[in-house]
């Protein structure tokens, strides 16, 4: 066990070894560096070829068409060409988007953006349990609402919107939906098809592939128009102008791949994990879960602990690699919104932590883990004066 | 097996008295016994000074603290900086001193007024002062 404990695979995950080895077969002189797009040479050849296969194995994994896949950077990066470049080319059908007051900050952000630009926003709040129901989008939809945009996995709580449902309701209303699936994506099945997602936004980071590499997933039947945001050598369809990282590129493929097959595996073991980690904390008292207690991905636990003040737990708990319930960037010190928007107090927001779990965290960690937390919580609360916050022994 | 490193934020002594929290704890009820409270917990910080006096001076010191690792090492130093204190040092002693001592960043200054006003407190409650409750 090394000397920090990460068990912040949401924030990110370490790059599995076999997607080192694939990308490595991309960036040398030896390996399939040349430009994807200079298909009139072989090097050129091989790198598309890798890059086709790569797109394949990330379309496969959400129920997509080769063609329908986009690199981009990263899901932030899909999430804005999702956005931006739905509203833009469909405004003349109208100008209401449908979102969530839990979503990313890079569909926040946009959206504030577009407010900005002259659209209307509906910001849905979610129940205390952090779900947004089909029920509430279709309450919210309106003749000129052009696009809904809903994650699949909280970020910060774990919590599995009902995507496929919402999926419907879009589409019998005739209007978009953008699902962002940084965190679902790889780690519980997805179908653009079935659920009717018109727009998935994906990234390789969070199921141990390289930063740096994501993917827009766009409909193509019947075809959604998209205006881009970046103009150049006019790649990806003219939709994402720019040399396509092939090492990214492969490394994303390759991650989504073993994600494909190990899915049910991870799920289960990680899962296991987490729920052990959740009975032993569960059982001091004062320490709550975060977001619904079944519709949850398996990686992501997050407890609000009553009686200790959250910037001393995470500093007493410094041999563990865990997030805070302050907001989403960790230079920030204000308390976590998503949290906020599920009715937690700004104090008890602060005294949360978010745990996450991944393919390559073992059952010593996690018990080594749960053991740390609790001493810190005791710890914290003995020097504490009485009567802080509503917890008792 | 490499060692976790300090986290640079906080000051090796602000470290070591949040981690250890030397004086934390109560002294026995007495009537030389005085107490200073402040703070709210819904703002994230809440003192309990508690001063033993002997000769009208602090000869043991002792504190409770819900709050930041800087705001739990400014109380700890405090029962180690006000022992031989008379109560016109209590009553003068201002939070610039901790801020200065542990190196407690400008973000941090307001948990240290609630510590002054713990220490105030604790003043008015000095036996023999106006209003005194020992």
């Amino acid at each position: 066990m090394s000397a920090v404990v990460y068990l912040d695979n949401a924030a990110t995950t370490p790059v599995d070894p076999r997607v080192v080895e694939a990308m490595l077969e991309c960036l040398g002189p030896a390996g399939d560096f040349a430009n994807p797009s200079a298909t009139g040479h072989e090097p050129g050849r091989r790198a598309r070829a890798r890059v086709e296969r790569a797109r394949e194995e990330v379309a496969g994994l959400v129920g997509a068409a080769p063609g329908q896949i986009v690199w981009t950077s990263g899901a932030t990066e899909a999430d804005n060409l999702a956005l931006f470049g739905a509203a833009r080319f469909h405004r003349s059908r109208g100008r209401h988007i449908v979102t969530s007051k839990t979503e990313h900050p890079a569909v926040l952000d946009p959206c504030r953006q577009l407010e900005r630009e002259g659209f209307e926003v509906t910001y849905l709040k979610p129940a205390a349990d952090g779900i947004v129901s089909a029920e509430q989008v279709a309450a919210a939809l309106r003749p000129d609402t052009i696009l809904v945009s809903l994650m699949h996995v909280n970020n910060e709580i774990g919590v599995v919107q009902d995507v496929a449902a919402v999926g419907r309701t879009c589409r019998q209303r005739g209007v978009l939906l953008h699902v962002d699936a940084a965190q679902g994506a790889g780690k519980l099945p997805l179908d653009v098809e079935r659920d009717c997602i018109d727009l998935l936004s994906l990234t390789a980071h969070k199921v141990h592939g390289p930063k740096g590499g994501g993917a827009l997933c766009v409909r193509r039947e019947p075809r959604l128009g998209l205006v881009p945001l970046q103009f150049g050598g006019g790649q990806e369809r003219g939709l994402r102008s720019g040399t396509l990282p092939t090492h990214q590129v492969v490394g994303m493929g390759r991650a989504y791949a073993i994600a494909a097959a190990e899915m049910q595996a991870d799920a289960e073991r990680i899962g296991g994990l987490r729920d052990r980690l959740w009975q032993t904390l569960a059982a001091v008292p004062g320490v709550e879960l975060n977001g619904h207690p079944t519709r949850r991905v398996p990686g992501i636990l997050s407890v609000t602990v009553d009686g200790v003040e959250g910037e001393s737990l995470l500093f007493s708990l410094a041999d563990l690699a865990v997030a805070s319930g302050s907001a989403c960037a960790t230079t920030s010190a204000e308390p976590s919104y998503v949290l906020r928007a599920l009715g937690r107090s700004d104090r008890l927001a602060q005294s949360t932590l978010r745990l996450s779990l991944g393919r390559f965290t073992t059952l010593a960690e996690v018990e080594y883990a749960a053991r740390r937390i609790c001493e810190e919580i005791e710890r914290l609360r003995a020097i504490a004066p009485e009567g802080i916050g509503a917890w008792r022994r | 097996m490499a060692a976790v490193s300090d986290d640079l934020r906080y000051g090796a002594e602000v470290r070591r008295r949040a981690r250890e929290a030397p004086g934390a704890g109560e002294v026995p009820a007495g009537p030389d016994v005085v107490t200073g409270r402040a703070g709210n917990a819904e703002q994230g910080a809440v003192v309990s000074l508690q001063f033993r006096i002997s000769g009208g001076r602090v000869v043991e010191g002792r504190f409770r603290a819900f709050g930041c690792p800087h705001f739990i090492a400014a109380a700890s130093w405090l029962t180690d900086r006000l022992r031989g204190s008379a109560r016109p040092d209590l009553e003068a002693w201002d939070w610039r001193e901790a801020a200065d001592s542990l190196g407690v960043p400008p973000a941090k200054f307001g948990r240290l007024l609630t510590l002054q006003d713990a220490v105030r407190d604790a003043a008015r409650n000095w036996p023999g002062a106006a209003g005194s409750t020992v």
